[in-house]
């Protein structure tokens, strides 16, 4: 497991990113839902500060990604759930397109880099 | 992503802010309650569980920094810091009453009575003409320019009667038609010229016959003015040739009245004096001639009448008024010297008539407002001088205000205040005082405005379309919000220079204060030397004005009915005629119960005048021609209007034509005219070809013009003698006992008696006259009185605000004066010294100022010299007085100061 120094401070674009995916996959979810969902996906690699979840939210209600309503959790606590809109899964759609091609673009350098002890 | 989209969310979120910071905090708990939930499914005691739930948010503090940055993002926070600034503004001032009522009160009463004032006063008086190119627009005159062995009395050419425009140059003369010729043919310079006089005519023929005026012009008039007829078309030369049909040009008003605007009536015909002149334009609504500038009622048509040969053959006869406009790309200079090269070839070659005449010119916007009252630039002055004062008085509070709350701030600054924060938090007060003043101010404006227009006597035309003057607003509303925010950042600014430790020392002699305190002590000198003008400047006008109002005219006018009755030379063509008429007139209202006294001539006092160049016999011949006023007037007349005989005999039913020419003379005629010796049996004449008149007797002065004008030389030539006057008789006065409403329908009904188809004008009271001119200085004198009053206030504010700084500043010291012994009243005359002494400063350099500029008021003054002692006097013993009361006032609260309080406090 990644200690503190290990961990990444995650960009905003991609927290909301991982929001819009895990909102995707999991369904209506609410704050603490999605921010353990991130942690483990991200397989700890992640200092996920639950502090910066929530503006990441604000920003992603105001640009009309997602929405937000009130409801019960499973274990009968009341909770914010948010869902994904259609812009949203739209917007997921592109985005997801765009890292796609970005990681693909590194990965072909990072393949073709020589590796270490190669031969002559 | 999408910027407007999010822009419009968190402008929609700024409405329901509370609510939305209710549900977050509402999201936050249930977040950490269900992390706490997991964690103690997971094994964890309940209390560490929901510690480490809630330092999952970032550590310690994390939930508020949390809420902080959820905060950010939502909203807009400038508009919700800003809200919280003037929120906490507003209670900051509420804090200090004192301060904030005072300081805002003054801004008010500047702002609003500056910008009220100053409109009226700059609509009535500095507003364009309605021409275009209104400055290219000038009035041209003829004048002596030569005296008569240095003293008074002025030159007239022989035989001169002149119809002079209402003015305060006794010299001056309508234009003669021979020299408007010359002029306007020859004057390079000019773009065109045109003439112009007031005529009054009776029309018949439809409905019933009414008096109209109007005017008549030569041509090119309407395009002088730069104004063209909206039907029909204007007076061309071809109308004013001999012989030339009788043309008019009507106004928009007769065309409305007279034919319900129908375009027909281009074509019709009106008669006018039995003369059927053909209408053949109508002029636009909106059109003034320059005439109408000068009488109240409308100016109901133009026509044009030809200048006879005779006329034309010598430039004695002074009768027309002259406007013309200078050519572009001509100086005002230039066209003024062109003008007096013609009039001196006009004075060389004929001498004996106009050798020391020339002509004159001047701005006619100048020339027609100076009627109106020439006291009103002085008060634009005025209203200046208390807007400077109010923003002076504003700025003192805001410096004392500073000085109290230096320590404050530098304590803060110490305690690590951001310097953004502490200057947006005074910014935020400033402003909130300086645009709430504003806009009371503003309100108040609206409200002065509305009440002076109401009060504003009749005669100053046109108030009922004025509008609060926006360069006014501005420039006090931008100066009040300046001086707020450059005195009311005072603070910050110090405590910038001052370390914090000098700062919160005890003791209040911190050096930084002594230029806070110099600025504060030239404040109140420079603002106790405006006031002080102010003051002896509104006393000296307030002192002219009832001056003024206590003349006495010399004749009465109490009970006294003037109607004028014009009647047409086409049925009255002589003098004899128009005498006979009013001597019967005059016999059938002298048995009209109620009727004390009859009088006729032609024009009552204050209703008209006639001057003319009368020559005077001496020992050493026929005396050169001097200028004066005359009056045709029956034997009724000096006992109606109550003016007593001095000398020798009144008028009496034996002067008439055949015997022998006789006239009555004023004192002032004998004085300045007739040197010594009896002024009985003296003779003068107005002309070589006429008969000398010979004076009988003499009354005491008239003030034949009204109350303002200098009493003049006068005459009166009994009507009877018709052969020596060239007016026509045409007022008829009834002193009444009583009510006057049956005297006034007996006076038309006699006048229909004798001619049913005459009509008859402007029936009024003399009285009513004097007491418009009356009411006009009464309402200057509120102006005027209204200043006196606010520049007293400010000064008084201003000086209460020095004096309790000074109290609560001094305190400590106040405490251990009095803790040693000293009375309370020792301390309360130390201070009180101390800013009398600036109060005497200030008034001193007033009073210096008032003096340096006291030749441009003297002109304004009616019988009060400009250095009047008595104003000088009690004005700077007012200010003085006041503010020395406020001073004690404010220091007797240092006798409430509990000693041991005082020394433990600070």
């Amino acid at each position: 497991m990644a200690t503190g120094s290990d961990r990444t401070d995650v960009l905003q674009g991609t927290l909301a990113l991982m929001v819009l995916q895990t909102l995707r996959a999991m369904g209506p979810q609410h704050g603490y839902g999605i921010a353990r969902r991130i942690e483990q996906v991200s397989g700890d690699l992640i200092a996920l500060n639950q502090g910066t979840l929530y503006p990441a939210l604000v920003r992603l209600e105001q640009d009309g990604l997602i929405k937000a309503k009130w409801g019960v959790s499973d274990n009968n606590r009341k909770a914010k759930f948010y869902t994904l809109t259609r812009r949203g899964e739209k917007q997921l759609a592109t985005e997801t397109a765009r890292w796609s091609k970005v990681a693909s673009v590194i990965d072909r350098f990072i393949k073709h880099a020589p590796a270490e002890g190669d031969g002559q | 992503m999408t910027p407007l989209r999010r822009f419009i969310a968190r402008i929609r979120e700024l409405f329901s802010a509370s609510a939305i910071d209710q549900d977050f905090s509402e999201e936050i708990q249930s977040h950490i309650d269900l992390m706490t939930d997991d964690l103690v499914r997971q094994g964890m005691s309940r209390d560490a569980a929901r510690r480490k739930a809630v330092l999952a948010f970032g550590g310690a503090g994390g939930v508020e920094v949390t809420r902080e940055s959820v905060r950010d993002a939502r909203g807009l926070p400038i508009v919700e810091q800003a809200a919280i600034d003037f929120r906490r503004a507003a209670r900051s001032l509420r804090k200090t009453p004192g301060f904030t009522i005072t300081a805002g009160l003054t801004l008010a009463l500047g702002i609003g009575v500056s910008t009220a004032v100053f409109s009226i006063l700059d609509h009535v008086v500095l507003r364009a003409l309605p021409y275009p190119d209104a400055h290219r627009l000038v009035s041209i005159w003829e004048a002596n320019v030569g005296t008569s062995q240095g003293t008074s009395t002025t030159l007239a050419a022989p035989g001169t009667s002149s119809l002079v425009i209402a003015n305060d140059d006794p010299n001056r003369l309508t234009v003669a038609p021979a020299a408007f010729v010359d002029f306007k043919a020859r004057a390079a310079g000019f773009s065109g010229m045109a003439g112009y006089a007031r005529q009054q005519v009776t029309l018949t023929g439809r409905n019933a016959p009414e008096t109209l005026l109007g005017e008549i012009v030569t041509p090119g008039y309407f395009d002088v003015l730069g104004a063209m007829p909206s039907r029909g078309r204007a007076i061309t030369d071809a109308d004013q040739q001999a012989g030339a049909p009788p043309v008019i040009v009507i106004s928009d008003a007769v065309w409305l009245r007279q034919f319900n605007r129908d375009p027909s009536a281009i074509g019709a015909t009106l008669t006018l004096n039995s003369k059927a002149h053909e209408i053949i334009g109508v002029m636009p609504p909106n059109f003034e001639s320059v005439s109408q500038f000068m009488v109240a009622d409308p100016i109901a048509y133009w026509t044009t009448e030809h200048f006879p040969a005779e006329l034309l053959a010598h430039y004695a006869d002074h009768e027309i008024n002259v406007v013309a406009r200078i050519a572009p790309g001509v100086s005002e200079d230039q066209a003024r010297r062109n003008l007096i090269a013609v009039s001196e070839d006009i004075a060389r070659r004929s001498p004996k008539t106009n050798e020391n005449m020339r002509a004159f010119m001047r701005p006619l916007g100048a020339d027609l407002t100076r009627r109106v009252s020439t006291s009103l630039v002085v008060i634009t002055a005025m209203v200046g001088f208390i807007l400077l004062i109010a923003i002076v008085n504003v700025a003192n509070l805001f410096l004392v205000k500073s000085a109290a709350l230096r320590r404050e701030v530098a304590i803060r600054f110490a305690l690590g205040a951001s310097r953004r924060r502490v200057v947006t938090e005074m910014l935020a007060e400033s402003l909130l005082l300086t645009v709430g003043a504003s806009a009371v101010g503003l309100l108040l404006a609206w409200w002065l405005k509305g009440l002076l227009v109401s009060l504003a006597p009749a005669s100053l035309p046109r108030l009922a379309a004025v509008s609060l003057d926006a360069r006014v607003l501005g420039v006090s509303i931008g100066l009040a919000i300046i001086t707020g925010v450059v005195f009311g950042l005072m603070p910050a600014w110090q405590a910038r220079r001052t370390r914090p430790i000098d700062a919160m020392a005890s003791g209040t002699r911190v050096v930084a204060g002594a230029w806070v305190a110099r600025w504060r002590n030239a404040l109140l000198i420079f603002e106790v030397a405006m006031s002080t003008v102010l003051l002896i400047g509104a006393g000296l006008m307030i002192r002219s004005l009832v001056t003024l109002n206590n003349v006495d005219l010399g004749f009465r006018t109490a009970g006294v009915v003037a109607m004028a009755v014009n009647l047409p030379p086409q049925r009255y063509a002589t003098q004899d005629a128009r005498f006979a008429f009013f001597n019967e007139l005059d016999a059938r209202l002298r048995s009209t119960p109620g009727v004390e006294g009859v009088a006729f001539a032609n024009r009552m006092p204050m209703r008209g005048s006639w001057d003319t160049g009368m020559s005077i016999d001496g020992p050493g011949g026929p005396g050169p021609f001097v200028s004066v006023g005359c009056q045709a007037v029956n034997i009724g007349f000096f006992n109606t209007l109550g003016i007593e005989l001095k000398r020798g005999r009144l008028l009496q039913g034996t002067d008439v034509n055949g015997s022998e020419p006789v006239a009555v003379v004023t004192e002032t005629f004998a004085k300045r005219l007739l040197a010594d010796g009896d002024p009985i049996g003296r003779r003068f004449r107005r002309d070589a070809k006429l008969p000398w008149i010979t004076i009988v007797g003499v009354v005491s002065d008239i003030r034949r013009d009204g109350k303002k004008y200098q009493i003049d030389p006068q005459a009166f030539l009994p009507a009877a003698q018709t052969q020596l006057y060239p007016v026509r008789l045409a007022d008829i006065a009834v002193r009444v006992n009583g009510d006057d409403g049956p005297v006034r329908a007996a006076m038309r009904a006699a006048v229909t008696a004798i001619d049913a188809d005459q009509p008859i004008a402007n029936v009024r009271t003399l009285d009513e006259v004097v007491s418009r001119d009356a009411r006009d200085q009464r309402f200057q004198a509120l102006l005027v009185g209204m200043f006196a009053v606010l520049a007293l206030v400010l000064a008084t504010i201003g000086v209460h605000g020095v004096v309790s700084y000074l109290v609560t500043q001094r305190t400590a010291e106040i405490g251990v004066r009095m803790a040693l012994g000293a009375a309370a009243e020792t301390i309360v005359l130390s201070l009180v010294a101390r800013t009398g002494v600036r109060v005497l400063a200030g008034a001193a350099i007033g009073v210096g100022a008032a003096i340096a500029l006291s030749r441009y008021v003297a002109s304004l003054l009616f019988q009060v010299p400009a250095r009047d002692l008595v104003t000088y006097a009690i004005a700077c013993a007012l200010l003085i007085g006041v503010a020395i009361a406020a001073a004690a006032m404010a220091a007797r609260r240092a006798t409430l100061i509990d000693p041991v309080k005082a020394l433990r406090a600070d």
